[in-house]
């Protein structure tokens, strides 16, 4: 019964609940968007720098993290990575070799990172140098004397597909090897200090070169579908494994430039939807406030005949509920097709984002896309609604202690 | 006059409904302001960090020194050009720089050196106050040197340690000697904290032997409101020889950034003022239709509708000025507190960078006058629009339908 | 034909390959020998010698005097002696490492891979080049490309090609030998066959029983006025040489 009253009375004051609904359903669109907005994103950063060589969750050597020499390994990496492979929730391990060294050409030297993978267990999926070629066909055996090289590197040294390169490094004992590699092809990453000094080598062959075990690496890259289960991965391989000599991280850990960043946005972020959210719910207490208020002689009427105080908060609480319902009706109506288009095309800015522009290291994605997750959605509809109720407790209370006399004074 | 006084009386009439109107608009208002405030906060951070770290605000280098630094690509006559920019009102610090290999215990690696000009140093960037452990360079001890971060992860050097620099010097010798680590820098960003290493100008002409000229001169405009591209223009202009540019045409990367944020804060604020919008809407809307009958009866007895339309726009602007009035009054003390202690982000990572320059881990808001009043200038614009079509409504309704009405 | 005579062609036709293959060989020899001595030239069982050594560039220009010990392909050192500034800075390259010490701070270094393609003492040739000099045997296989007289001079052409896996930048060595075994000039070529830089050799002398040109010549390629020279004043060959003398610890003696 009171549920009926609510509804007609909010239908009575047909252009003000319109308003304070579309209110709270521009509300709900607006924070809604942001959050997937924001999810998208990060997501889209985490997975790009997983890409760029630690995976979501690594396995590397004991303290590699805070001084990573060139005598440190894995041995047997092999054998580890098979054994997490069994592993439930990960969808793929890679084993990568990672070192410094200087890479020459008859036009001169430079300085920069070598990758070394094994190109059958590579897929352009986690590696985003593979991803990236632009020319030519990276190797595709451990044992080549092959190399893939970045486009900026490719033209400091004058490179071009199937001239060579010599690198030099520092082997497991200590020793200057040099080794040479003809280019079977160039990426391109956009990032120019990656494009600059990266190159990949074929994992054997790099081996051979830097006198390691034939079943040792520096890396087991780690990937898994959501990032957000990183953290947990990672426990349940450290019970797992049991590991003496190497440690575990996530990409917290191993990118934690990239990690601060999301942080620094994600609070910002945060401190905006509280605003919106604010600003809701002012316009839902300023709305349901005046209705009561001009209500007054109405209920005062109504408790004279026999309604209780608490029949009458709940109402005014009905009221703001059911306004808010509304809003959420809204809010869908407008919301499904906007997100629908968000999640496949997108906005695409890569006009107004300059090339090359990188945060927290890893290359920004112009193209803007939602991707929202149920977690997220689900707290997004509890607090509007607690909000809501929230914003209808006060009016509630005051309709509930008018005295039926005192209202019916007030014209 | 008598629609002002109409207007006060109406309004006090209905006190609570008047107080709701204005406290939820002064609440928007509080909001808006907090809001610009941590926008506002934001981009002067990032401005701060990025430029007033390290980069100054414009660079002068001798003509292809950018493109290919080489240690004899250097200004000539530094005192001269100084001087010349000191008269434009420009501070300036002359700079060294070399490239070199550091070594310590079993390892060594790539460092950049800088002859740091310690008395100039201060009047361009904060360089000399971001030390993270130890103490910033001295003239008393030329041997003691500031170096990154990272620079001395790699190599594992505390404060106290010595370490060998080896390096080509400017006649072919092999320039070596031991320094000692002074200081550690906090993050400045990627360069720096991998190879920054610093030392005394006088030093680093003594092992690079490089008597005289300087590779980079460094400045900031003394007076910040002298536009930027002018500023750059004028010491263009009198240095036809040498390149000479500002921070934008350095980094053009982070000034896209910067505008980026600057349209994505617009973007966020038209949103939330249109949030705000609907309330005053809301409360115009209701303050005007609930209220119908009692302006046809005024209409019927004579009243012009100008008068109802003015009477209807009055006390909607004396409405928004007790919202503005206490807008600010929550709006300024609260600003400013966050200006002063700001949002502690270190909890999440000890660096956060971003196109390769550091940002502070302690977030704080900034207060300015465009911060304060565009809030509530935006306030009084939304009224104004928000009142238009209900006093209109209201002006030409006819008595009849009015009595009518709902 | 019949069963004999086509034995008999048969015959004819494999020796006469033989003889062209063992002619061939011949020229593959040839070549590598007369390379091999050039790489020994300086050298031999061990040699102690005196060098000095011009840089010009467009930045400076630098004399030195050096002292300079060798012992096979795997061992040298070299001690700078002037100018007296520098005196006392040594370098040691043993096998695959090259040590270097520094008499103003006391320390030797050991160089680490982003070393190797720096300049060695400020020269035109890099540290890399200190280690990789005596193995053009190693790296490359040798042709004759030309054999005759050319401005007076009988000489021999090698043309030098770097072998499938060899770790070296060049694309092609042009070797030009006069008399049969002196070496006159040493063309570096890059990957796309342009000259990236030139070595010449002159002042051809007897030095304690050998005939040897004691005057290197150094030009890059890209800057032409630029060089570096290096000059044998003595140099003596095959002494008994302490093996102690290539380590670490006698680096820092003066």
């Amino acid at each position: 019964m009171i549920l009926t009253m609510a509804w007609r009375n909010l239908w009575r004051r047909k252009r003000r609940t319109l308003i304070t609904s579309s209110t709270v359903a521009i509300g709900l669109w607006v924070a809604m968007s942001f959050a997937g907005i924001a999810d998208y994103s990060y997501t889209k950063m985490i997975n790009t720098s997983a890409s760029m060589g630690y995976g979501h969750v690594s396995v590397e050597p004991a303290d590699y993290i805070n001084s990573p020499t060139f005598n440190k390994r894995i041995a047997d990496a092999e054998g580890l990575r098979d054994e997490i492979m069994k592993t439930e929730g990960i969808t793929h391990a890679s084993i990568k070799i990672i070192g410094q060294g200087m890479f020459g050409t008859a036009t001169k030297a430079v300085g920069g990172l070598m990758l070394g993978i094994d190109p059958s267990r590579e897929r352009p999926t986690e590696n985003l140098f593979l991803r990236s070629i632009v020319e030519g066909t990276p190797f595709n055996n451990a044992d080549s004397r092959e190399v893939v090289v970045g486009k900026k590197l490719a033209e400091k040294l004058n490179l071009k597909i199937g001239k060579k390169l010599v690198y030099t490094a520092t082997d497991a004992t200590g020793n200057i090897v040099s080794e040479m590699a003809r280019v079977s092809a160039i990426f391109k990453t956009g990032e120019e200090t990656v494009d600059g000094s990266t190159i990949l080598l074929p994992i054997n062959q790099l081996r051979r070169t830097l006198h390691y075990g034939p079943r040792d690496a520096t890396l087991i890259s780690i990937f898994i579908d959501d990032q957000r289960q990183a953290p947990r991965i990672r426990t349940m391989l450290q019970k797992k494994l049991n590991p003496a000599g190497i440690d575990i991280w996530t990409w917290r850990e191993t990118q934690h430039e990239l990690a601060g960043t999301i942080a620094l946005d994600r609070t910002l972020h945060n401190l905006f939807q509280l605003f919106v959210w604010l600003l809701v719910a002012a316009g839902i207490l300023d709305a349901i406030l005046m209705s009561v208020l001009e209500r007054k002689r109405e209920m005062g009427v109504m408790m004279a005949i026999g309604m209780s105080p608490g029949a009458l908060f709940r109402l005014v609480i009905i009221e703001s509920f059911l306004t808010a319902l509304l809003g959420l009706g809204i809010g869908i109506l407008i919301n499904t097709p906007w997100y629908w288009y968000m999640s496949t095309t997108g906005i695409d800015l890569s006009s107004m984002v300059p090339e090359g522009y990188g945060a927290g290291g890893v290359l920004v994605d112009p193209v803007i896309k939602i991707r929202i997750y149920k977690e997220s959605v689900a707290i997004t509809t509890v607090s509007f609604f607690s909000l809501t109720l929230l914003a209808g407790l006060y009016p509630a209370f005051k309709a509930s202690r008018v005295p039926p006399v005192e209202s019916m004074k007030t014209s | 006059m008598k629609i002002l006084s109409m207007a006060l009386r109406n309004l006090g009439r209905n006190r609570t409904r008047t107080a709701i109107t204005v406290f939820s608009m002064a609440f928007a208002g509080f909001i808006m302001v907090l809001y610009m405030a941590m926008a506002e906060g934001f981009s002067h951070t990032l401005e701060k960090n990025t430029i007033g770290m390290n980069l100054g605000e414009v660079q002068i280098h001798a003509e292809g020194y950018r493109s290919d630094p080489d240690l004899y690509k250097r200004i000539e006559n530094p005192a001269a050009v100084m001087e010349m920019m000191r008269a434009k009102g420009f501070h300036c610090v002359p700079r060294l720089y070399g490239f070199g290999l550091a070594a310590f215990g079993n390892s060594s690696s790539g460092v950049w050196l800088r002859g740091v000009d310690l008395v100039n140093e201060p009047t361009v960037t904060m360089i000399s106050g971001n030390v993270l452990s130890g103490s910033w360079l001295e003239n008393s001890d030329p041997k003691g040197v500031v170096i990154g971060r990272k620079l001395a992860h790699t190599l594992g050097l505390k404060p106290g340690d010595e370490t060998v620099v080896i390096s080509q010097a400017s006649d072919g010798s092999m320039a070596n000697d031991i320094y000692r680590v002074r200081g550690i820098l906090k993050t400045v960003g990627d360069a720096i904290d991998q190879s920054g290493f610093f030392m005394l100008d006088s030093e680093f002409r003594r092992l690079m032997a490089v008597p005289e000229g300087v590779h980079e001169i460094a400045m900031v405009r003394g007076d910040r409101t002298w536009d930027l591209g002018q500023a750059t223009d004028a010491a263009k202009k009198a240095l036809p020889g040498l390149e000479v540019k500002n921070w934008k045409e350095l980094q053009p990367i982070l000034a896209r950034l910067m505008d980026l944020m600057g349209v994505a804060v617009s973007f966020m604020m038209v949103i939330a003022y249109s949030a705000v919008g609907m309330i005053i809407l809301n409360a115009m809307l209701m303050n005007v239709f609930e209220r119908i009958r009692e302006f046809g009866i005024m209409k019927a007895l004579g009243v012009s509708p100008w008068r109802i339309f003015w009477l209807i726009n009055a006390e909607a602007l004396i409405t928004s000025v007790f919202a503005g009035v206490i807008t600010l009054a929550f709006g300024i003390p609260s600003a400013l507190h966050f200006q002063e202690k700001g949002i502690d982000l270190s909890a999440f990572s000890p660096s956060i960078t971003l196109s390769g320059m550091a940002m502070d881990t302690v977030f704080h808001f900034r207060v300015t006058p465009h911060v304060l009043i565009m809030p509530v200038l935006f306030m009084f614009a939304l009224v104004v629009i928000a009142t238009l079509y209900p006093s209109i409504k209201a002006a030409v309704i006819r008595p009849l339908e009015a009595l009518h009405h709902q | 034909m019949s069963k004999t005579k086509r034995a008999l062609f048969a015959a004819i036709v494999v020796s006469l390959a033989f003889c062209a293959m063992a002619r061939a060989e011949t020229q593959r020899q040839k070549a590598e020998r007369i390379i091999g001595e050039i790489d020994d030239m300086w050298r031999g069982e061990s040699s102690h010698g005196v060098i000095s050594m011009r840089v010009q560039t467009r930045n400076y220009t630098r004399t030195m005097r050096m002292e300079a010990w060798s012992k096979g392909k795997d061992y040298t050192l070299v001690r700078i002696v002037l100018p007296l500034k520098e005196k006392g800075t040594a370098t040691l390259k043993t096998k695959n490492e090259i040590y270097t010490y520094l008499p103003q701070t006391d320390r030797t270094i050991r160089l680490n891979s982003g070393m190797m393609m720096g300049s060695w003492m400020g020269s035109h040739f890099t540290n890399d080049d200190l280690v990789k000099e005596s193995r053009l045997l190693d790296d490359y296989s040798a042709e004759v490309t030309f054999e005759g007289v050319r401005n007076g001079k009988s000489i021999i052409e090698f043309t030098l090609l770097p072998k499938p896996e060899a770790a070296v930048v060049w694309g092609k060595v042009a070797l030009t030998v006069v008399d049969g075994k002196i070496p006159l000039k040493e063309t570096y070529y890059d990957e796309e066959m342009q000259v990236a830089r030139t070595l010449d050799f002159s002042a051809v002398k007897d030095l304690s029983g050998r005939t040897v040109p004691s005057v290197l010549h150094m030009t890059p390629a890209d800057k032409p006025d630029e060089f570096t020279e290096i000059i044998y004043e003595s140099i003596r060959f095959n002494m008994n040489l302490d093996g102690s003398l290539f380590s670490i610890a006698s680096l820092r003696r003066k």
